[in-house]
């Protein structure tokens, strides 16, 4: 327990300012344990920082964590990612490279399987340095290429890591041409990972997901067989990945 | 003020004589100033010491006889300059400006007796203490380049042994052959460096092997200048030079030095006939040894005066520092130990510390005859250092080879006047 000084306001939690976070909490009273957010302490670029969030929680049916939620507090749309697990996943954990404007508290949800709701925050310094003077040159070619990591063999019961990248240049619509026009939305929003007939891991993607969006996740296959991966556009256009799984 | 008066309160208490000293105000500052490292923010800081006060005592402890700077040792690795020429004595130091140089390596610091422990076993008693220890490598921060790796696959981030030997390894590389360096994400010692890097061995290559190949792998998706080296690239190199971004899998995940061979994060490999990895990097050890880093593996300053965050009366320049925006570079380091000497003179006799302004200055080489910079001022606004509005400025993209050629030679004039400034007899 924090001593505050007597009569200092408890200060309204982050997640209460955010519509979609405060929905997400709903009734419940969450605790504050349990969620890591792995960030620089600053970062010399904003356009593409580093982010990795999980939740050291067993998971079983039982119970598992469902889903994280990340939130870049100061940035034009705070919400960034959602990340929904099952119990296939192995790990409630992920990687990835968001976009954070400048230097802001970065807030986490996590909702577990039996209605418990925990919540996180990290602050992280955004300083760009001289020498770098590069924020335009991030160049995207070959529009919905991707790469994809799997093990090449997974052990059973273990969760293997899977590692993925598209490239895309996750436009946000804010920008405009040197001529003065908007240059269109056009992001990638949505990521499945099944094995099988079941979808063992998911994302949705906002605008604040870096250039070339960049995801590390777990799964624990149960047999062998084939892992298919989709990322959604949002006009509509789809990328597919499969890979043979090797479980043994 | 309250800075002032606290790291003033903190500097004379450490002497336990806060009331002898106040009699020496007239006389300017007096006591003991020890500055742990003889590069470019240390070697700086002891002579401005010793030029701002003469009756200070300024002991600076460096192991090394012959400073080699990483400024420069680019144009050693491409074989435009000899290795001596990048070598930084510390004679003028000791016969001109009275510095105490004590050649062996701090051990230990403690922040609260204010002592500091040298290898060779004596401890030294300090009023102020100095410290630019620069960077370490962080041999667990990349699979497979420990220690013994650098051996084969030399980083040459800190000059000295390890340039040569990969001057020695470029030298001895048949015609045909790919230099790849593997370069790391931010923060790193020199933003522009390794692209400086490629230019250079390019260059070499051009006129002795021109069948060859650099391939630059990138934990990054930018660079610093990353425009005008492209540009610069194109002009003197044709297609020689590759840089494959970390979204085009340049991120190397693992090295094997032995085969000369790096694996990126999506599973190619790729094998080397000259392997560079410029591996992540932290604060000089010492910094952590003496408890002022935090778990960013930097030191955190008060920017007003460059004292430590963790241990107020010790003053952190350079490489070692959270001093973003200004840039991990020699030119940062330089003005750092100046307004850093300048702080503890001003402290020493009671006054406040002069308000701080810093130039930097980046110069970089993509070929002999062809320079490139980008300029930057800052200020502190709000306790917090600060880009001054309009003072960057990066060479024009095509600005045309006269530029180039004048660019190049202001690079050489840099030097010169820099290392002159530090080791030398100017000031
Ligand atoms: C290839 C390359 C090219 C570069 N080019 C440029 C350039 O063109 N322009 C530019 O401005 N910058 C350049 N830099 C960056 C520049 O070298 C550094 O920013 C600068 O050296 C930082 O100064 P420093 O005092 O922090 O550290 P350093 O200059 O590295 O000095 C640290 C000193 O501390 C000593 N030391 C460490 N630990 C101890 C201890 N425990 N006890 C005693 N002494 C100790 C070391 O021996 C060393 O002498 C370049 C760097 C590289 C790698």
């Amino acid at each position: 327990m924090l001593a505050r000084p007597s009569g200092a306001q408890e200060a309204v939690p982050w997640w209460r300012d955010v519509e979609s976070a405060r929905t997400l909490v709903g009734d419940a009273t969450p605790s504050t344990e349990g969620v890591w957010i792995d960030l620089p302490y600053l970062s010399e670029d904003g356009t593409s920082v580093a982010l990795g969030v999980g939740v050291d929680r067993p998971m079983t049916q039982e119970s598992y964590v469902q889903s994280l939620h990340v939130y870049a507090l100061k940035n034009p749309a705070p919400e960034v990612a959602d990340y929904f697990f099952s119990p296939l996943s192995g790990r409630a954990e992920i990687a990835t490279r968001i976009r954070i404007n400048e230097t802001m508290p970065i807030g986490v949800i996590a909702r577990i399987s039996t209605g418990e709701v925990i919540v996180a925050e990290r602050e992280i310094l955004i300083v760009t340095i001289g020498c770098l003077t590069n924020a335009a040159t991030y160049a995207t070619t070959d529009v919905m290429r991707t790469r994809v990591r799997v093990p090449e063999q997974f052990t059973p019961g273990v969760p293997g890591e899977v590692t993925t990248l598209i490239n895309h240049p996750m436009e946000t619509g804010l920008r405009t041409t040197l001529a003065g026009e908007t240059i269109p939305r056009n992001i990638v929003t949505r990521f499945l990972a099944s094995v099988g007939f079941a979808t063992v891991f998911e994302a949705r993607f906002y605008s604040s997901v870096a250039v070339n969006p960049y995801l590390r996740f777990f799964i624990v296959p149960p047999q062998s067989g084939e892992l298919v991966l989709r990322w959604e556009e949002d006009t509509g256009l789809a990328a597919i990945e499969r890979r043979p799984i090797l479980v043994g | 003020m309250t800075v002032t008066r606290r790291s003033a309160i903190g500097l004379l208490a450490a002497t336990g004589a806060a009331a002898i000293a106040m009699p020496n105000v007239a006389r300017g500052a007096t006591g003991n100033v020890v500055v742990i490292g003889g590069g470019f923010g240390g070697a700086t800081a002891a002579k401005y010491l010793r030029l701002r006060s003469p009756e200070l005592s300024v002991t600076l402890i460096e192991p090394a006889e012959v400073f080699y700077t990483c400024p420069f040792s680019n144009l050693y690795l491409g074989g435009l300059w000899e290795f001596e020429a990048i070598g930084q004595r510390y004679d003028v130091l000791a016969s001109e400006f009275g510095v105490e140089v004590v050649r062996d390596r701090a051990d230990d610091v403690d922040v609260v007796a204010r002592t500091v422990r040298l290898a060779g076993g004596a401890s030294l008693a300090y009023d102020a203490l100095v410290m630019s220890p620069g960077i370490d490598i962080r041999w667990d921060g990349l699979e497979g380049y420990g220690e013994s790796a650098a051996g084969t696959a030399p980083h040459a981030w800190k000059a000295g042994p390890q340039t040569e030997l990969l001057r020695a390894q470029l030298e001895a590389m048949p015609d045909g052959g790919t230099f790849v360096m593997v370069a790391p994400d931010n923060p790193f010692r020199c933003p522009p460096g390794p692209y400086e890097r490629a230019s250079l061995v390019a260059n070499y290559f051009k006129t002795h092997k021109p069948a060859s190949k650099v391939l630059i792998l990138d934990a990054k998706d930018a660079f610093s200048k990353q425009a005008r080296f492209t540009e610069g690239w194109a002009a003197l190199y044709g297609d020689m030079i590759s840089w494959v971004s970390r979204s085009n899998d340049g991120r190397v995940i693992r090295v094997d030095a032995d085969a000369l061979e790096v694996e990126t994060e999506f599973g190619q490999r790729i094998r080397a006939d000259v392997l560079n990895v410029i591996p992540p990097q932290r604060a000089g050890l010492i910094a952590e040894r003496a408890g002022l880093t935090n778990n960013s593996g930097w030191v955190p300053i008060n920017p007003a005066t460059f004292e430590a965050a963790a241990a107020p009366g010790v003053f952190v320049v350079g490489d070692a520092t959270i001093s973003a925006p200004m840039p991990k570079s020699g030119f940062a380091a330089n003005a750092q130990g100046k307004v850093v000497a300048a702080n503890i003179v001003a402290l020493l006799e009671g006054r406040e510390p002069p308000r701080p302004s810093w130039l930097n200055t980046c110069y970089s080489l993509v070929g002999p005859n062809y320079g490139i910079s980008v300029v930057g001022a800052y200020r502190l606004v709000d306790g917090a250092i600060t880009e001054v509005v309009g003072s960057g400025g990066v060479s024009p993209v095509s600005g045309g080879p006269e530029f180039r050629a004048r660019e190049a030679a202001n690079t050489f004039g840099w030097y010169h006047a820099i290392t002159n400034d530090i080791w030398g007899t100017v000031w």
